[in-house]
Parts: C-alpha cells; sequence; structure tokens
C-alpha cells in the first residue's frame, strides 16, 4: 500500500477487529490483511467492533453478537461475506460496513434456473441477418462488420434495421439480447 | 349460515393439514459440508431425489428425514438434462405414496420442503398450467410442462409437491424467474435407473452451437421446409466437426426428419441416438447436401 493511501485510512475511524480461525497461520494471515486494511488486530478475548473469520471457525465466532465478516464462506448467517482472495481495500470496506449495520455480499453469479429450450422464434431472421448480430454481439461498428462480411456498409445498415424491426429493438444492445443470446443453443 | 361457512372452513383446513401430515414423511433434508441445507424427497427405500441445479458439488451428504432419522448420503448420479439428482442412503425406511398425481389447472397443490428443524415446512398454491412434453435447455425431455402458483426458496427446491388426493405430482424446481415448476412424477421414475446404475443419463450430442433462421427462398423447395438451424459454433473434434460440419450451414434435416427448431434436434438426440451414424442434410454455399455424423455423449458439465 502506498505512503498516501495509508495516511488517508489512518485518517478514517480505526477499527478493533478479533481475529479467530480454524489454525493459527490462518490467524495470523488474517491478522496481517486486518493490519493492512488499516484496522487493529485484537485477540478474540478483548473488547472489538467486529469479528474477521476463516469459514472453519464461523460458528465460534457467532456467539459473540459481534458482525462479522468470514473470509472464503461461499454462504452462511454472517453479515460480511468475503471471497478467500479479498484485498485489504474490500476487507476494509466490508468491515466499516458491517461495523455500521449493513450486509456485504459478493455479487453472486446469475441462477437464470431451470429453463426450456428457446420457443421459436417469430419471426425467424435470416442467415445475413444472424451473421450481421453474431458481428455486432462481437462489438463491431457498421464499417468492420462490413468488411467481415465482405459486404457494403449500406447494406450493414439495411440489415441493421430489418432486425430493429423484426425484433422491436431500439438499439444493438437490445438487438443481441433479443436475438441471439437465448436463442442459441449446443447439441 | 355464518356458522356453517366456518365449519366449512375449519373443515377445509383441518383436511388440508391431514394431507400434509401424510406426505410429510416424504420430506428430506439435505446437508452438505460448507453449505446451506437443501430439501429432497424420499422417493423409495434409500433413495432421495433432490433438485440438481441447485445441489452443491461433491460426494457426501448428511440427511435427516421429516420420517426420522439421519443417515450418511452417497450422491449417486445427477442429471442437469432433467434437474434430478440422486443419493442414495443406507437402510432408510420405506415411503408411502399413493401413486403419480394426473395435474390439472386450478387444482390444489402442497410444496414441501425441509424446515431446519428436522421437520417440514409447507406452501400451498395451486397448478397454474399444465402443458405438453417439453426440453430442457441442458437436453432433457420432461414428460409434462407443470407450472406451479405458489412460492418457493432457494432452498426449498427438490421437495415433494402433492395434489389434493395426497398423490405426487412431483418435485419442485425452480425455472426462469423464479417461476416454480413440477419435474413430474413419470420423469424421475424414468431417470432413475440410469442414475442409480451409472451416474449419469446418458444424451446424444453433435458438438454444435445453433440458432434457428429462415431458409434463403431459393433452396425452400428443395429442402423442403422455411426454416432450418444455422450453425454458429462447432466444437473442435466434436461430431459435427468431424463430420465436416462448418460454421454458417444451415441443417434442415437429421436422418430424414426436419429440423426447424431446437426442440426438434433435441427430440432426434435422445438417449437411443448415442453411437449412431446419422445423416445430417444442410445447405451450404446456396446448395443443399449431405454428411453423415456419429452421434456422441453430450459430456457432462
Amino acid at each position: 500500500m502506498s505512503a498516501v493511501a495509508a495516511a488517508a485510512l489512518s485518517l478514517r475511524l480505526r477499527l478493533r477487529v478479533a481475529v479467530t480461525a480454524g489454525d493459527p497461520a490462518t490467524a495470523r494471515r488474517l491478522a496481517h490483511l486486518v493490519a493492512q486494511s488499516g484496522h487493529q488486530p485484537v485477540d478474540p478475548t478483548e473488547p472489538a467492533d467486529a469479528i474477521l473469520t476463516d469459514s472453519t471457525d464461523g460458528a465460534a465466532a457467532a456467539a459473540s453478537g459481534l458482525p462479522i465478516v468470514a473470509l472464503g464462506a461461499g454462504e452462511g448467517d454472517f453479515a460480511g461475506l468475503l471471497p478467500d482472495d479479498a484485498g485489504p481495500a474490500q476487507l476494509d470496506a466490508a468491515l466499516r460496513a458491517v461495523a455500521a449495520g449493513l450486509t456485504v455480499r459478493p455479487p453472486s453469479p446469475p441462477q437464470p434456473g431451470f429453463a426450456p429450450l428457446p420457443e421459436e422464434p417469430s419471426p425467424a431472421l435470416t442467415p445475413r441477418e444472424i451473421e450481421v448480430l453474431t458481428a455486432l454481439a462481437d462489438g463491431l461498428g457498421n464499417k468492420a462488420v462490413a468488411r467481415r462480411l465482405g459486404i457494403s456498409p449500406h447494406t450493414v445498415k439495411f440489415h441493421i434495421e430489418s432486425l430493429f424491426r423484426k425484433l422491436g429493438a431500439g438499439c444493438r444492445a437490445e438487438a443481441v439480447a433479443k436475438g441471439l443470446r437465448h436463442q442459441i443453443v449446443e447439441f | 349460515m355464518a356458522e356453517n361457512i366456518e365449519d366449512r372452513l375449519t373443515e377445509f383446513s383441518a383436511a388440508l393439514s391431514q394431507r400434509v401430515a401424510a406426505a410429510r414423511p416424504l420430506v428430506a433434508a439435505i446437508r452438505m459440508r460448507g453449505h446451506s441445507l437443501r430439501s429432497g424427497t424420499l422417493w423409495r427405500k434409500d433413495v432421495v431425489v433432490a433438485s440438481e441445479q441447485t445441489l452443491p458439488r461433491g460426494e457426501e451428504a448428511e440427511v435427516a428425514l421429516a420420517a426420522g432419522g439421519t443417515f450418511t448420503a452417497r450422491l449417486a448420479g445427477r442429471d442437469p438434462g432433467t434437474n434430478i439428482a440422486i443419493l442414495r442412503l443406507d437402510n432408510s425406511p420405506q415411503p408411502v405414496w399413493s401413486g403419480a398425481a394426473a395435474p390439472q389447472p386450478g387444482a390444489l397443490a402442497l410444496a414441501f420442503a425441509a424446515d431446519g428443524l428436522g421437520g417440514a415446512a409447507v406452501r400451498l398454491g395451486a397448478v397454474h398450467s399444465v402443458g405438453p412434453a417439453w426440453h430442457s435447455r441442458a437436453g432433457g425431455r420432461i414428460d409434462q410442462r407443470i407450472v406451479l402458483d405458489l412460492r418457493l426458496g432457494r432452498g426449498e427446491e427438490g421437495g415433494p409437491v402433492v395434489d389434493a388426493a395426497g398423490k405426487l405430482l412431483g418435485i419442485s424446481t425452480l425455472g426462469p424467474r423464479r417461476r416454480v415448476l413440477a419435474i413430474p412424477t413419470a420423469t424421475v421414475e424414468r431417470v432413475l435407473e440410469p442414475l442409480l446404475t451409472k451416474g449419469r443419463v446418458a444424451r446424444g450430442w453433435l458438438g454444435a452451437a445453433v440458432q434457428p433462421v429462415l431458409v434463403p427462398e431459393a433452396l425452400r423447395d428443395e429442402a423442403g421446409q422455411a426454416q432450418g438451424l444455422m450453425v454458429l459454433g462447432v466444437t473442435r473434434d466434436g461430431p459435427a466437426a468431424q463430420a465436416g460440419v462448418l460454421m454458417g450451414d444451415i441443417l434442415v434435416a437429421l436422418d430424414g426428419a426436419a429440423v426447424a427448431g431446437a426442440s426438434q434436434l433435441a427430440g432426434l438426440l435422445g438417449p437411443e441416438a448415442v453411437g449412431k451414424p446419422v445423416e445430417l442434410r444442410l445447405i451450404r454455399a446456396g446448395a443443399v447436401q449431405s454428411l453423415t455424423a456419429t452421434v456422441g455423449e453430450r459430456p457432462s458439465r
């Protein structure tokens, strides 16, 4: 951490963070991380503002009634959940948040649910329109699409207008989302 | 009069509770190390069915039955295609259920889940709609489309769903946008044996990503149809690649059967197709041609 960043952290409130872990080596690693994040690691027996624990020792920490940040626990009844490789900045943000009574969760992967095969699209697209749509999905602009498909930019524009009309889309991203993303199936 | 209505309501409520008490012993609570509780259904002696998409990876679990008893369970198999996972127990009681239900729209439905206290939680709703057999994105065939009008929590998937007569509609499953489905009893029965003996359900696989497309007008007569499946991706060394399928090809038929949409193709690539040679009719560079591919087995995720 740069000296400037460390100084900026020290200007803010320092929290006393009790560290518990399943084994001493992990406890030392967590205590070091707390110090790096600008807070004060303390022994579990001392008064504290929050607890940092690893996923193996969560149950013991829960008895204290203090807000808990758990590192590497996929789920659980903790105020804060952080991935195992969380850095000092993330830990600082999480500790301040749980001390203020908030809940911290890493972004969870989308859970699409058990889905059927896509219904047959109405209106179906032409092969050329799908090629244009695939190129749009790759982030290409009109000229690049024209180059890739060996057609004129004017023709590309024509196909994009047709796509917008057929899919009821107002922009490229919407056309890609409506026309492609949910229709491609792997067999 | 008022008294009368109250009596009927009380009777209705008591009848529901009775059904709940009767189906309760089917409920299983599944605990896997490091994960929150999942729900399951004691399907037969020593066999618990769970929702595949929500069951964590792992080989071992602890299963507590609402009927009583805690068991060490082993994961026997999982099938993403039908969203069914099977756990094997040792010496569980024999569940009692009174047959498969015939779902009717509007009929009451009771969805059970593990309550985390060794018992069963219940949701009351109705059958929202019933449709024909369908294919999931993962390629499985589900015998009936049963949509339920009730809410379900994440850990509640996989519990039994019964109708007012106490018959089994299936196991609960969360679909897109948290819509609740039942995987029908018949589907569970169908995949149970392959899962118990082989740990998986084999399904046909070509190794090609496809999207429905309009067949160019000039070729519609020759192709015999107005819609086909355009190949947008080919898995390296997969069956399609080995047969010579290229990106941009439009598949119109497989072994003479028209494929105008994804579900038609899914229907032709069931477990029975694995290992068989098939004729792929496709449009390439403005002409219809045929290739022969040997159907592979869909790799597990």
